[in-house]
């Protein structure tokens, strides 16, 4: 942190207390914290005003753990000297450290403008200005830096980078050809250059200029600039492709030969000799492999391409390969067919034949010779199980499983596909069990343990789910939930909170939802580091890839579902807010759940503990970083949470990202819907709506907000003022026309969708709203059991707890009624039924049926 | 295809308490009584590793081999517990190949020195009893009433004597 001059008299030290604050400049920079404070209060002993050691004293007592006390005096100094860059400095470190982004930055600014050829802060302030992603500030930021140091090589590719991300690929073009023309002297094959040029490439790529971009490719592979092999052969056959020309053709088959598995080659391949038959690709095709034999890839795209006998002829020899090795991922592999039903139906054939040319029994077993090994068979039967599963025949797939049991019951994979086939036909506890003998085969297998643990999640036995995974979390941690969130398991936290969430404990589902939104918090501030670095090490290529992925961050479907889910919650408790006063004067705690919670506190006591240690050891030179260490949780069971005063506007903040990242997804616009209308945003309730009805105007929760929203509209006690009130008035009525009768509207839906499940529910939860009767709306879901109504297994389910929710007499009567109906599944037995079916999915023996004692 | 294919693999795999389940999942398909918690402790014992194993083939758990050391007066015998193969496995030489290996283990095993390996065969097992005089076994003698709770009752006691490699 270099001096200025012109110092203004409050901030001029004597000579003596001027060296010694540039002493604690240096022991700060040296991380002596123990040193550098007592240097500190030397000086403020004689000037206990002097803003900028106060600053300096309390970043350095922040570093050593003493925080409250170190931001408190930081403040202090700012506010007695705030033309500072050193003050505005310390002061913007600390907020970065408080992963305060924004107001880091304002910070860095204000120094700047009393430093402004500081490369510290400019570099931390270009930082800042990326994560933040403000790429016109970026710009200038970068400008300054590369004009105060033209030399560092960094500085013009970070300029070029900062154009680029700004939208300016021209100019970011003509600052890396600047800077080309710069170097002299580059060895063979540095790696920086070769970043830097194939970033270049990439760059002309992006403007269009192919003929350039294949230009200057060709010159720097063949000058040995270029270190990636592969990048070099992947963008000639690219920017080849992309020119129409001769050569892609060739440059697409060398890629082959270099990677024969890697699908997207054949593709390019295939592309660029203008192919768009399946005769021809099929041709082509069947050349490689015969020259490739080891390769799958051709293999498989065959399958794509052919048809007919052609694609039985293919098919069969590729199964019975993949039978033969045992691929245990062949079914996945091999499902993308079945969207072609006339494929499928081929399949369902082969499988019938090889599993037959294959069974044990097939020709007469003489000790010597074999037609086949007997794995083929098993994973025969291993294949065919998953097909008849992926088409509900749950009965048939698993009679087939049962067959390969007897003929292995050593092959987890069997006990896998069993569970996943009750699981789907609705017997979640005998899935639970099914995985659990599974697991037991193998326990030092994770996937195993993970498997396991998820099932049991799924058949709501979220004690026992947890047992099984605490045989891999770290031991020492408070809870295996705790080690696995800060592991940021979003298998476990979605799956945990889905369980808690269905067993009516939302205060424990919501903090659950809430640590992924966490975890998604984290790994946005995760790329903060790189900014510096891929710029230091001219990781260019990698680094922009990572800023695109992190802009679309928030589409991963764990964040979507945990947002939705949420803010569902959220709406509740706003809706009826003594759902979290009962929930937090149960007293709901299990007996495992008080364990657990008694663990955790004396965890959290033992962190205090080491901490206030940490604090009477003042002598301690330890550097704790900027970083506020997670505070103590005191609302471990979400129960404040849950009866927090702004449920509404956290679910808006929740949903918030989805709105422009997954604008496919009907779900986001009804929560989005549900939020915005309860926080009285009219605009943007009816534009959610609009959205919705765009995407599929015959939804059935769509349905229920169309009915919603005129009837808030109605209910409104004045007009909104202009412009709102007209223009909300004008969307309703594109909606859903005026004429209409709210009753109307819902009976022709009803008869638009007679035998869906899911739109007799939204018509009976409508009528429900316009007051209908009781007995009406149980009428009216009933038909969801009526002979023409499609049953599907969660609507069913849907419906139960909405009877039940109204109070309804004939509750008991549907559950039996679905009970009936739906083979296999145990969601619509009795609790007593229930229990017995949780004693038996824990407590998985595997041993006799016949209890025999061995005598030796 | 022969069951010489470079395809088909046999290999073996230690003991351990992860994978006593498959272990305990084998043999209550391929014997007729149930083993005693006492037996799956013994298995475990380091000393035993190179003598209970379990038999994979094309990396499927198809089969399990287990011994334990028994010492009487000055000599150590080896004691064959169990031997099986799953049935659609067997006329493989799964079985012949698990009996090499625990035979090999115990011609090279020092401390102590192992000089001889036993077992109990059922006497209605012919087929068991040719399989293991095909390895050199020799019947000593008849253990009568061996089994209590299955019949027959009696069991031949077979053996072959070790020497050290």
């Amino acid at each position: 942190m270099s001096r200025v001059l012109g110092i203004p008299p409050k901030r001029a030290l004597p000579l003596k207390e001027a060296s010694l604050f540039k002493e604690v400049l240096t022991m700060y920079e040296a991380r002596q914290l123990k040193k550098g404070l007592k240097t500190a209060d030397q000086i403020l002993k004689k000037f206990p005003e002097h803003g900028e050691t106060m600053c300096m004293k309390g970043l350095i007592l922040t570093h050593m753990g003493r925080r409250e006390e170190g931001i408190d005096l930081v403040k202090k100094g700012v506010r007695l000297d705030l033309t500072s860059h050193i003050c505005w400095h310390v002061f913007g470190l600390i907020q970065k450290g408080e992963k305060n982004y924004e107001e880091a930055l304002k910070s860095y600014i204000q120094a700047l403008r009393f430093d402004k050829e500081n490369l510290n802060i400019l570099r931390d302030a270009a930082h800042l200005q990326t994560q933040l992603r403000l790429y016109d500030g970026l710009v200038e930021t970068r400008h300054i830096l590369l004009r105060l140091r033209p030399t560092v090589r960094q500085n013009w590719v970070s300029l070029a980078v900062a154009y680029h991300l700004s939208g300016n690929l021209l100019e970011a073009k003509k600052v890396l050809e600047q800077y080309e023309r710069t170097l002299k002297n580059v060895p063979d094959y540095d790696t920086e250059h070769s970043e830097t040029t194939m970033y270049h490439v990439r760059l002309l790529e992006e403007l269009g200029e192919f003929t350039e971009a294949l230009s200057l490719l060709d010159v720097s592979s063949k000058s040995r600039v270029i270190v990636d092999k592969t990048a070099i052969m992947e963008a000639r056959a690219r920017l080849l492709s992309k020119l129409k020309s001769d050569e892609s053709e060739h440059a697409w088959r060398v890629l082959i030969d270099h990677n024969p598995d890697c699908t997207s080659y054949y593709h390019g391949y295939l592309a660029s000799q203008g192919i768009d038959s399946d005769e021809a690709s099929l041709a082509i095709l069947r050349d490689i492999s015969s020259q490739i034999p080891r390769a799958n890839a051709p293999r498989r795209l065959a399958l794509s391409f052919a048809s007919g006998d052609r694609f039985k002829e293919l098919a069969k020899p590729y199964l019975l390969s993949g039978f033969t090795k045992g691929i245990p991922s062949l079914f996945a592999d091999i499902k993308l067919l079945y969207k072609d039903q006339a494929k499928l139906s081929q399949i369902q054939a082969l499988l019938e034949e090889i599993r037959a040319e294959n069974a044990p029994d097939s020709a007469a077993p003489s000790s010597s010779t074999f037609t086949s090994q007997p794995t083929t068979y098993l994973w025969i039967l291993y294949f065919q199980a998953q097909h008849f599963s992926y088409l509900s025949q749950f009965r048939r797939a698993l009679e087939i499983l049962d067959e390969a049991l007897k003929h292995t019951p050593t092959l987890p994979e069997l006990y896998t596909c069993r569970a996943r086939v009750l699981k789907r036909a609705g017997d979640l506890f005998g899935a639970a069990r099914s995985v659990e003998e599974a697991r037991l085969l193998d326990g030092q297998d994770r996937f195993l343990n993970t498997k396991s643990a998820k099932y049991r999640l799924r058949a709501g036995l979220v004690d026992e789910a947890s047992a099984l995974l605490g045989l891999f979390t770290k031991k020492d941690a408070t809870s295996p939930g705790a080690d696995l969130e800060d592991m940021q398991s979003l298998l476990y936290l979605i799956e945990e909170a889905d369980a808690q969430n269905r067993s009516g404990k939302i205060n424990l589902a919501l903090k659950k939802y809430i640590a992924i939104q966490k975890v998604f918090d984290e790994v946005e501030d995760d790329q903060y580091d790189f900014h510096g670095y891929s710029m230091r090490k001219f990781t260019i290529n990698i680094y922009l890839n990572l800023l695109a992925w992190e802009d679309r961050l928030r589409s991963h479907l764990a964040y979507v579902k945990a947002a939705i889910s949420a803010s569902r919650i959220f709406v509740a408790v706003h809706d009826d807010p003594s759902i979290a006063a009962s929930l937090a004067s149960s007293g709901q705690l299990t007996d495992a759940e008080k364990k657990a919670k008694k663990k955790a506190k004396k965890a959290a006591q033992k962190v205090q503990d080491d901490s206030k240690k940490g604090n009477s050891q003042q002598s301690s030179n330890e550097d704790k970083g900027l970083e506020p260490t997670a505070p103590k949780d005191d609302d471990v069971d979400g129960i404040k949470l849950l009866g927090c005063s702004d449920p509404l506007e956290r679910a808006a903040k929740f949903l918030h990202p989805l709105t422009t990242l997954a604008p496919q997804n009907i779900e986001v616009w009804i929560a989005v819907y549900d939020v915005a209308i309860r926080r009285k945003k009219l605009l943007q309730a009816a534009k959610a709506l609009k959205h919705a009805c765009s995407i599929d105007v015959e939804n059935p929760e769509l349905h229920i907000r169309l009915v919603h929203v005129r009837r808030t509209a109605s209910a409104l006690p004045q007009e909104p003022p202009v412009p709102i009130g007209p223009l909300f008035k004008e969307s309703l009525l594109e909606l859903l026309p005026e004429e209409v009768s709210l009753e109307t509207f819902n009976s022709q839906y009803l008869q638009r969708h007679p035998s869906s499940q899911q739109a007799i529910l939204a018509a009976a939860k409508v009528s429900q709203m316009l007051q209908a009767p009781l007995q009406e709306v149980e009428n009216t879901l009933f038909a969801a059991l009526g002979p023409d109504a499609k049953l599907d297994l969660e609507s069913s389910q849907a419906i139960l707890s909405y009877l039940k929710s109204l109070g309804s007499q004939r509750a008991e009567e549907f559950r039996l009624t679905c009970d009936g109906k739906f083979d296999l599944s145990t969601v619509f037995k009795s609790p007593e039924e229930q229990a017995l079916l949780v004693k038996q999915a824990l407590s998985v023996v595997i041993g006799y049926p016949d209890e025999v004692e061995a005598e030796a | 295809m022969s069951s010489a294919t470079p395809n088909s693999r046999v290999s073996f795999a230690s003991l351990s308490s992860n994978n006593l389940g498959t272990v305990r999942k084998l043999n209550s398909v391929l014997f007729p009584i149930k083993y005693s918690e006492k037996f799956y402790n013994d298995i475990l014992n380091p000393d035993y590793e190179e003598f209970c194993k379990l038999v994979y083939y094309n990396d499927v758990p198809v089969g399990t081999i287990c011994c334990r050391l028994e010492t009487k007066g000055d000599q150590t015998h080896l004691y064959l517990m169990t031997m099986g193969i799953l049935a659609p496995y067997r006329s493989r030489k799964l079985g012949s190949e698990s009996l090499d290996l625990v035979l090999r283990a115990a011609s090279s095993h020092h401390q102590p020195k192992i000089d001889k390996i036993y077992l109990h065969v059922q006497i209605s097992n012919g087929d068991a009893k040719r399989f293991y005089e095909r390895h050199g076994f020799q019947e000593v003698g008849i253990h009568e009433d061996y089994y209590k709770k299955i019949a027959p009752h009696d069991a031949w006691i077979l053996e072959k004597a070790i020497s050290a490699a």
